[in-house]
């Protein structure tokens, strides 16, 4: 049979390039790039030219399984669903709907993330649903809806090229996000000037103009002085301000206490250099700011992102083509499962679940009442395991790997009187399961992936779910029915059209409008035609606000016990928990085995060579690991990678909570490292 | 020229010259894509633009068919120089292929920096003339200069690597198995950017007499390395000083390969851009 082309999106990262899948008799056996894909523009990062090589591996799930002792034993569907639906039914009749927590994921597509919060909030009358954006971008909503009414990334990836400055801070997009790195360069080569903030030396910090590498956990400070010095030397915007935002006084009032002298003292890094990017990054005509995890992954988080609005909003660098803020989002759906309401506090369209109209809403489109209490996160509904959630419904998800505090989680995750795990492998996550549904990787299933850009695109079926595995949306339909919802939808398409009825910045999303390049929301009506860059005219909350951010340090820095700080990432060849990447057999030839990164002069006192042993410990827990010695980190400092189950990062984390959007302070713990006896 | 090249291409079908035509189809939703043409009728979908380079495609659609699978392909100017490469090196059978041969536009050449945007089995479409990449001031850039200069504007651009392998991945000729570009004796594994000298300058010389300058590394680098500029020189000196130009015809072998076998002509000088990439002094 003749090999067939079929366009698709990447899995991998929230830049959502398009893939070319090349399918023989059958099985996919290799990718290409999308010469005409509007973002990706015939360019892959490794980890997309790999993307076909999981689908085929020996590892995928193929039946559903049951829990027997210590071992799984396969089981046909017609048992797996209703015996499934009985025990969350007898849970929730037991100890009531808010005793069931689920996990929807952002690995899945909108519709299948719109079911499963359907399925939760209608079957159990409870808000406990919730996902990985909690872990990575949950500081983004909290605090770019507060400033500008909308949590999403202001502008669109291609608007970069025309940026004069961009200012990038707590992020390695070189490695995380390889092709919106390529757009970075664009601009650069136009002769704009790019600023890039990091404690590690990165391929973003090598390639910029200027380097500024601050102390861990010290981006306010950095922030509150630039801002101290633009605003000192008038070089705000004014009339930008008067015009469109409110609360100028109090900030101008807060910055006070950031003098150029202070904040280059909490940063380590000397004034002048303070002074010279505030000044550049506010006299250009459009600048833009990038920001990922280490902005995010902080316990101050949330004022880490209110801080860069701050910035932002000063300049007046919001609203137009090439300035704005970009949050990059790491997963391939994460914006969309956000969107998609998989969150404990919103329906899909971001709106809330205690507001009584949108309550009536929502009861009268599916028929049901619904609970306006807003439910438990994902940090919460793993760490009540046992006592207040009794069972839980995890899809595609491997908070074993990816939360913080790993020892704590394990735990956990045994105490569940029943869980449900539905994934591709039998995930360390899945191995705590009960029952384990088998499921469709992005291949073998159509859909929508939203991207970082709020690009709803159209994810085409490629290839068929091996042996019984079924896609995430059957399973969910037939979940639904079987707990007595009326989850009779015959396609995908069909649910994106009930989406874009109740949720108004989608409701000119359609399948059929999103064969060719998709669209960007807002998108309100079928004539509409995206919108590729917000708060043009005005922000979608009205006026723009300025908000205090207050500077609190990680809530563990180094003392004499754990002398050193440890932050956590990613690296170019891996993504997250590995699940799949290091069952792609390129990708794992690359780098088959856990490391962490130590400076020579640390290596030098601990007596460690490259590539020999290292036992990294904190306060939760410890793992061994490869050191791999650089300057990349400077001295005193180690970066351990999370994909690496034999060496599970987040046995060391800390899961110290930002207060308002809860996520753990994956980038600083203070951890103690020590030279690993060989013999041992 | 898209009419008579699905002329030609019907043609082929209805007389069975090939089992398939391999081009580009739009759909309905105007989406275009590489796609393999069985049924005459589907030929009302094919589309010439953009360029798209299908050499690589149609040879590894070659290598995975039955023995007597025919193939048509429809190709420009680089397509068909790098065909005619792999039929040299044995990657796919001369009877196998045929190609349907289309010009590029002026603009297209220009884009390209093509000095032959024309298949020298021209069917359709009329042949321009090409561009000199020489008078190019992109292209100049990273030859003026002493070598120092022209070394740091290379680094200051191969440090940019992310390691993709796309420039690999899509060029044309790029067959090895195993790839050098894999082997940890030459190539760290594990790290970016990729080492300029081990990865980027074996990359660049193991295709010294191959390139077909299709610019497809170019096109695929995802950092905007200007890959073709890497190739230009060495192109231009087997030209020059050889006489040889990569994939004009299948039965002329590179001088590389036959230098190994007749007496080197030791009178010839070096280009003065040949040690541009030597690694900066410690000091």
């Amino acid at each position: 049979m003749n090999p067939e082309f079929i366009k698709t999106i990447c899995p991998y990262c929230g830049t959502g390039c398009g893939l070319i899948i090349k399918v023989e008799d059958g099985v996919a056996v290799a990718t290409y790039p999308d010469r005409e894909h509007p973002v990706s523009r015939g360019s892959l990062c490794i980890k997309g030219w790999s993307a076909h090589e999981f689908i085929n591996h020996p590892d995928r799930l193929t039946d559903p399984l049951l829990r027997k002792g210590d071992t799984f034993q396969k089981i046909p569907w017609d048992e797996a669903i209703p015996m499934a639906a009985l025990k969350l039914r007898e849970t929730a009749a037991k100890y009531g709907g808010d005793a069931i927590g689920g996990l929807s994921s952002a690995k899945c597509t909108n519709e299948e993330n719109y079911l499963f919060q359907k399925l939760i909030r209608m079957a159990f009358k409870t808000n406990n649903v919730d996902h990985c954006a909690r872990l990575c971008h949950a500081p983004t909503t909290v605090a770019m809806v507060q400033a500008l009414g909308s949590g999403a990334m202001t502008n669109s990836i291609s608007d970069l090229a025309g940026a004069e400055c961009i200012f990038v801070i707590g992020s390695n997009a070189a490695e995380s996000h390889p092709i919106i790195m390529g757009e970075i360069y664009k601009a650069a080569d136009k002769g704009a000037t790019i600023i890039a903030v990091d404690p590690r030396e990165t391929a973003v910090t090598r390639n910029a103009k200027i380097h500024l590498r601050i102390n861990p956990g010290t981006d306010i400070p950095l922030l509150c002085g630039m801002m101290r010095h633009i605003i000192d030397e008038g070089l705000h915007n004014e009339n930008f301000i008067r015009a469109r935002m409110e609360g100028f006084e109090d900030l101008n009032e807060f910055l006070h206490l950031w003098p150029v002298k202070r904040a280059a003292e909490e940063c380590g890094i000397n004034e002048e250099i303070i002074r010279n990017v505030a000044e550049i990054y506010a006299k250009v005509k459009e600048s833009a700011i990038i920001y990922c995890m280490g902005i995010t992954q902080h316990a101050c988080g949330t004022a880490n992102v209110l801080a860069i609005c701050d910035l932002a909003m000063l300049c007046g660098h919001v609203g137009t083509e090439h300035s704005g803020i970009y949050p990059l989002r790491g997963q391939n759906n994460v914006q969309g499962a956000c969107d998609m309401g998989a969150l404990p506090n919103v329906y899909p369209g971001y709106q809330s679940v205690s507001d009584s109209e949108i309550q009536n809403k929502f009861q009268n489109a599916w028929g049901d009442t619904l609970s306006n209490k807003p439910g438990l996160t994902v940090t919460e509904i793993i760490g009540l395991a046992g006592k207040d959630i009794r069972a839980a419904y995890i899809m595609a998800e491997n908070p074993a790997l990816s939360d913080p505090d790993t020892n704590h989680v394990l735990e956990s995750l045994k105490a569940f009187d029943f869980l449900i795990v539905q994934d591709i492998f039998l995930t360390e996550t899945a191995k705590f399961a009960h029952l384990v549904f088998p499921s469709s990787c992005f291949a073998e299933k159509s859909g929508t992936f939203t991207n970082t850009e709020r690009r709803f695109q159209l994810l085409r079926k490629t290839v068929a779910p091996p042996g019984n595995a079924k896609e995430d949306f059957e399973i969910l339909c037939l979940l639904g029915n079987a707990l007595g919802l009326d989850f009779s939808y015959k396609n995908p398409s069909e649910v994106m059209d009930e989406i874009a009825s109740l949720a108004p910045a989608y409701g000119g999303i359609s399948f059929d409008r999103l064969e060719r390049e998709g669209l960007q929301w807002p998108c309100p009506d079928l004539e509409h035609p995206g919108t590729r860059y917000l708060h043009k005219d005005r922000f979608t909350r009205g006026k723009g606000l300025f908000v205090v951010p207050e500077h609190t340090p990680p809530k563990e820095l180094p003392d004499e016990d754990y002398p050193y700080y440890l932050s956590t990432g990613r690296m170019f060849a891996h993504y997250h928990t590995g699940t799949m990447t290091r069952r792609s057999s390129f990708l794992n030839r690359e780098v088959e085995e856990a490391y962490a990164e130590i400076n020579p002069e640390d290596a030098a006192l601990l007596d460690v060579k490259d590539g020999e042993k290292i036992k990294i410990t904190t306060r939760r827990g410890s793992i061994i690991t490869n050191a791999r010695i650089t300057k990349r980190v400077s001295k005193g400092c180690i970066f351990a990678p999370f994909h690496f189950a034999e060496a599970r990062a987040n046995m060391l984390t800390n899961p110290a909570l930002d207060p308002r959007s809860k996520i753990p302070e994956f980038k600083v713990c203070a951890a103690d490292v020590r030279k690993e006896s060989q013999d041992g | 020229m898209l009419e008579k090249t699905k002329n030609i291409a019907r043609q082929i079908l209805e007389e069975k010259k090939a089992s398939a035509v391999f081009g580009l189809m739009r759909n309905e939703w105007n989406i275009i894509q590489p796609h393999l043409f069985e049924d005459p009728a589907g030929l009302a979908n094919l589309v010439l633009e953009p360029k798209w380079l299908l050499a690589k495609l149609a040879m590894r659609i070659l290598r995975s068919s039955p023995e007597n699978y025919k193939l048509a392909v429809i190709c420009r100017g680089c397509d068909e120089r790098a065909l005619i490469e792999l039929i040299k090196r044995n990657q796919i059978e001369k009877e196998n292929l045929l190609t349907i041969g289309i010009a590029c536009s002026q603009e297209q050449a220009a884009i390209c920096l093509c000095d032959r945007p024309y298949p020298e089995k021209l069917d359709a479409g009329e042949k321009v003339s090409g561009v000199d990449p020489f008078q190019d001031e992109r292209v100049r850039k990273f030859l003026i200069g002493n070598d120092k200069e022209r070394m740091k504007r290379w680094a200051d651009m191969l440090k940019r690597c992310i390691k993709c392998y796309g420039c690999r991945n899509s060029c044309p000729i790029c067959i090895c198995e195993p790839c050098k570009l894999e082997d940890d004796v030459w190539v760290q594994r594990g790290v970016v950017p990729a080492e300029t000298i081990t990865f980027h300058l074996i990359r660049a010389f193991h295709l010294s007499d191959t390139c077909v300058a299709c610019g497809a590394c170019q096109e695929a680098c995802p950092v905007n390395i200007p890959l073709l500029y890497l190739q230009l020189g060495m192109r231009k000196t087997l030209r020059e000083k050889y006489g040889y130009e990569a994939g004009l015809d299948p039965e002329t072998k590179s001088p590389v390969l036959s230098s190994a076998f007749e007496k080197p002509d030791t009178d010839r000088e070096f280009p003065d851009w040949i040690n541009s990439l030597r690694e900066e002094d410690e000091s």
